[in-house]
């Protein structure tokens, strides 16, 4: 009980620290919000706050924001921005808003690191689980990380769809199904591509469903499935309803959507598809998208069947892969990724690249801002520099990624050979 | 790099199919001539004001108007109405039609209010905007299309490229100028285009004088020439096609086509064989004596203003070859505006007629001779005041200047700086910009700021928006936003736009040159419906364009990019499945790949050959074989 309460104060003592420091940003460089919101690494066309701003603007004019080419975000974002006092004359508010999503996601985070689901799930029990770090240094990974800090300070809407990622992750793990397909839907109506998380996410609740006394019918699990899609499609549609009453007009569904599907605004952002699809020869350009969407989705049926005894694995690697792969990445994906990765502190000594991985990151993330500048700005530079930090960028998450699923494999693999462990192996 | 092959086709073909008609119709109107001439239904006149201006300018405006009956133009009945025009009006439903080609920036600080109060003006490039007669929207567009390919082939203007990124419907800013019976009904469309980037040149010039009865071999068109036209400082042909309903009588279509210049007197009166300006010899050098330190070694060069003389064929390179037999009598062809005390002369047989107003002077002149005026330097020292020479300009109601701020290809913002010089008057006006897509708006930060006041924005100033966004390879931005200016204030007008990146395909050929951004209108509204020459609009005037600059790609290498990404994505798909699919075992387990295998292979091979030497070489020679064989194990060991 003791130890219990040492652990709340402390949680509490690291939430009061990271929202101080947001804080302090916010209020002491009053500059600064503006800058990183400016930041192509932050604003993405999809969840820059300038457009949200924007689209606030035109909905409050009686002018439909998705009439345009500014506004990218989902419908419901706007009455909620609406609500909160004016951003020009109480910025605090949104500041405020903003600090709360980034502890909520934190708090989530901690209830997965709690869980322990990383260690050890229903099928699957790692002998490496006692060597895992406290929910607490999880979430402080997490709320200290400049990535993070840096989205919170640009307010990205980003964060809201990392925030519903987490909550459904952590509800499913904890067994409140509903709940967590209704964060999955609502991660899905702002990002859209949360939608494929669904699979292992059903895979996860499956597990960790309390379990009724007897065995189970042998097709439970497709009621099950059953339901928790219906559950999911359900609170999409009424999510749609709502937005349609708002605007009334469907033109959202293309305008939000349709803009990633189509990529029709192609803003430089640090991941692979806006210089792919401006240098691409127009006869080719739907081939590709088409490509492109297919690469991004083909991951999930892999990993679900491969790694079935960890669903969380799977998630944790499919917002690798998404933070990699998606039509506007931004640092905010990232760092939802790099916040996921501590969970997996037991299989860290299976890594084989963490210092090249770690290198590739922090060289991408100094020399990025400086190729930009110089592109956009010196102008000493061409498109090219930013190009080549993208991809050095995508290489080095992607080497992660796949790095990890090796170290979560070889864990795997070293249950059935315990003898194995510390020895040189190879795949055939 | 003119493009218009399809609509010039096309306005050829049209051409070809109405031509029986202009057979037929040809007889009956020349046997009308008479009578029209007399009712003045049908009638045309030419007048040519020539204002100096100080700083050695001379601003030359052209007025060709000429009319015909509605009743005579449904009947395919042309006579001083250009029946090329008219042909495509009909086909295309145009109930009024504005089309101006212009080119250069008036300079309003020196030259004061613009001709006409700005009405027959253009920003740089090509603009044009016309009411089309249509039940439906997409009716109207298809219209418009069809008219813009039309012009396009008649005057060799890339007007073909006005689609719908460049094409507005204007809410506040433009009003009919001609009397249409159904004003306001839900049957006329407003379209407004605009091109920014066109070159206006001579190939525009020629169809425009193939127009004028005279085709400009006669009268005050005879003075317009390509290499004069468009040497000048400012520049703007107008052509304006309107139905105007007298109070007495049958309703006439009324086409005014003007061209206004402004030429540089010393540029044009350069000569020929000698265009590289030099600096004059000293002992030609007019000096300001005025100034205290001018002595017999130091010289300030007089205003040259101050001392010009100039004629019609030495700024036109030729002199007016008669009037135009077709003109009206009653107008005088050509005008002067110079104070009365100033001389002017003129070639025999003209007659002056000083105007009461004491600053204009109109003559007369028969169609036979040719006309020259010629404007002596004036007499005395170089200290006359200019305003003796030149009638002082008219100051404007309203100065406008608007430019780009920020730095980067990124983004920026727009800045318009409005500058409202009368003491006690307020100005209230409609601002207009229609933007290309590719300039993303930031609605939400427009703010006015009252000069002086820094810091604080004052919003009361604008009383009403009407915003239409872009949207991306679809629609251009529109802005109309109508407010005031405080009486002698400045006002800064700002708001922030992002730039896009295109898809190289979309750049053009010269992307680092920039994209044309056109001018905003400046649409001063009539207070006082008796002053102004339209009903609704006091005065207009057009900023400069503006030239943005995108973040451009590397157009060299689409197949390096694609190569490069692919590889990316081919490495993380594959270093993936690899982990996904193939199984582990300790590195000594399990059936051993090729490589290796083929190396073990070759290895036992080698073993089993050496094996077999050595055995044969220890019967034959002993040592030298036997410490080979020593070297060889080691290696294998």
């Amino acid at each position: 009980m003791n130890g219990g309460k040492v652990t709340l104060g402390r949680t509490a003592g690291l939430y009061a620290g990271a929202a101080v420091l947001r804080l302090a940003l916010f209020t002491l460089f009053p500059g600064l919000p503006d800058l990183l919101t400016g930041r192509v690494e932050i604003s993405t066309p999809v969840t820059s706050f300038k457009r949200l701003q924007e689209g606030l603007f035109l909905y409050n004019h009686n002018v439909s924001p998705y009439d345009g080419g500014v506004y990218h975000q989902a419908p419901l974002l706007l009455p909620i921005f609406n609500l909160l006092p004016s951003f020009s004359t109480f910025p605090i508010f949104t500041y405020l808003l903003y600090i709360a999503v980034d502890i909520l996601s934190a708090d989530a985070l901690l209830r997965i690191a709690e869980s322990g689901e990383a260690g050890s799930s229903a099928r699957f029990t790692s002998p490496r689980r006692d060597k895992r770090w406290s929910g607490a240094v999880i979430a402080a990974l997490f709320l200290f990380n400049p990535f993070t800090i840096a989205t919170c300070i640009g307010r990205s809407t980003t964060v809201f769809t990392t925030c519903a990622i987490l909550h459904a992750i952590a509800n499913a793990i904890s067994g409140c199904h509903f709940h967590a397909m209704i964060a999955l839907a609502f991660a899905s109506y702002l990002s859209m591509y949360p939608l494929l998380l669904l699979p292992p996410l059903i895979l996860l609740c499956y597990d960790r469903q309390k379990q009724p006394a007897g065995p189970r019918a042998p097709d439970a699990w497709i009621k099950f499935t059953g339901t928790m899609v219906m559950d999911v499609f359900g609170a999409l549609a009424v999510l749609f309803q709502m937005s349609f009453m708002l605007t009334g007009s469907w033109e959202f569904l293309s305008s939000t959507y349709g803009v990633q599907l189509t990529l029709s605004d192609l803003t430089p952002n640090i991941g692979l598809w806006w210089y792919f699809f401006v240098e691409m020869f127009d006869s080719f350009r739907s081939f590709f998208l088409a490509v492109f969407w297919l690469h991004l989705s083909s991951y999930v049926g892999g990993l679900s069947v491969r790694l079935r005894q960890q669903p969380l694995v799977v998630i944790t690697l499919l917002l690798g892969i998404f933070a990699i792969f998606k039509p506007y990445p931004s640092i905010a994906d990232a760092s939802l990724f790099l916040g996921m990765v501590p969970l997996y502190r037991h299989v860290f000594p299976l890594l084989r690249y963490s210092f090249v991985i770690a290198a590739i990151i922090i060289y991408a993330t100094f020399l990025g801002p400086a190729f930009y500048h110089l592109w956009i700005y010196a102008g000493s530079g061409n498109a090219n520099f930013f190009y080549a930090i993208t991809l050095v960028w995508g290489l080095g998450l992607s080497l992660l990624v796949c790095d990890l699923a090796f170290a979560v494999l070889r864990d795997e693999w070293e249950v059935e050979r315990p003898e194995m462990v510390g020895k040189e192996i190879r795949q055939i | 790099m003119r493009r218009f092959f399809p609509s010039f086709l096309l306005s050829l073909l049209s051409l070809l199919c109405f031509s029986p008609y202009a057979v037929v119709a040809n007889p009956s109107t020349t046997s009308a001539d008479s009578t029209s001439v007399s009712d003045s239904r049908s009638d045309y006149h030419e007048q040519l004001i020539l204002r100096p201006l100080p700083l050695s300018a001379l601003l030359a405006s052209f007025n060709f108007r000429s009319n015909t009956s509605l009743s005579a133009f449904e009947a395919h009945n042309f006579r001083f109405f250009p029946r090329s025009l008219g042909q495509i009006l009909q086909h295309a439903g145009t109930r009024e039609l504005h089309l101006r080609f212009s080119l250069g920036r008036w300079d309003a600080e020196s030259w004061g209010a613009r001709p006409w109060n700005g009405a027959r003006e253009g920003g740089t490039g090509v603009e044009m905007w016309a009411w089309l007669e249509a039940e439906t929207d997409e009716e109207a567009d298809h219209k418009w299309l069809t008219l813009t390919n039309a012009l396009s082939g008649l005057f060799c203007a890339s007007l073909n490229f006005i689609d719908s990124t460049r094409t507005t419907r204007p809410v506040m800013s433009f009003q009919p100028e001609g009397n249409h019976i159904d004003a306001n009904a839900t049957n006329m469309h407003l379209l407004y285009g605009v091109l920014p980037h066109e070159v206006v040149c001579t190939e525009n010039l020629t169809p425009f004088l193939k127009l004028l009865p005279c085709k400009g071999k006669a009268g005050i068109a005879s003075l317009l020439d390509g290499h004069k036209l468009f040497d000048s400082s400012w520049q703007t042909m107008a052509i304006d096609i309107r139905p105007v309903c007298p109070e007495d009588g049958e309703c006439v279509l009324q086409i005014e086509q003007s061209i206004d210049m402004v030429l540089d007197i010393d540029r044009s009166k350069r000569p020929r064989d000698n265009p590289i300006p030099r600096p004059p010899p000293a002992h030609e050098m007019k000096c300001n004596t005025s100034k205290p330190y001018n002595a017999h070694d130091t010289c300030f060069p007089a205003d040259s203003a101050a001392n010009q003389d100039w004629s019609i064929s030495q700024i036109f390179g030729r002199p007016i070859k008669g009037a135009c037999p077709l003109t009206d009598p009653t107008v005088s062809p050509v005008c002067i505006q110079v104070p009365d005390s100033r001389v002017v002369f003129a070639s025999e047989g003209a007659i002056e007629k000083k105007n009461p107003d004491q600053t204009s002077r109109c003559f007369d002149f028969p169609a036979e001779n040719d006309f020259e005026i010629f404007l002596p330097a004036p007499d005395g020292s170089v200290e006359v005041v200019v305003d003796q020479l030149v009638n002082k300009p008219e100051t404007p109601l309203l100065y406008a200047e608007r430019s780009f701020t920020g730095h980067g290809q990124e983004r920026g913002g727009v800045q318009t700086i409005l500058r409202n010089p009368s003491p006690d008057q307020e100005v209230e006006f409609i601002y207009m910009e229609s933007l290309p897509w590719f300039m993303r708006i930031y609605l939400h930060t427009i703010s006015v700021r009252v000069d002086g006041q820094p810091g604080k924005a004052d919003d009361s100033l604008i009383h009403e928006v009407y915003y239409r966004p872009a949207v991306d390879r679809a629609r251009g931005t529109q802005l109309e936003v109508r407010m005031t200016v405080p009486p002698a204030s400045t006002v800064f007008l700002t708001y922030d736009f992002e730039k896009s990146i295109l898809r190289y395909t979309e750049y053009p050929p010269d992307a680092n040159r920039g994209f044309d951004v056109a001018a905003a209108i400046i649409t001063i509204l009539n207070k006082d419906q008796s002053v102004g020459n339209s009903r609704f609009a006091a005065y207009n005037l057009r900023t400069t364009t503006l030239l943005c600059n995108l973040p451009t790609p590397d157009f060299s290498m689409p197949y390096n990019v694609i190569i490069f990404t692919s590889t990316a994505i081919a490495l993380a798909f594959g270093g993936m499945f690899n982990i996904l699919v193939r199984r582990f075992v300790a590195a000594n387990e399990g059936p051993e790949n090729g490589l290796k295998k083929g190396v073990n292979k070759l290895k036992a091979k080698l073993a089993g050959v050496l094996k077999k030497t050595k055995k044969g070489g220890d019967k034959k020679q002993g040592s030298i074989f036997a410490a080979a064989e020593e070297v060889t194990t080691e290696k294998t060991e």
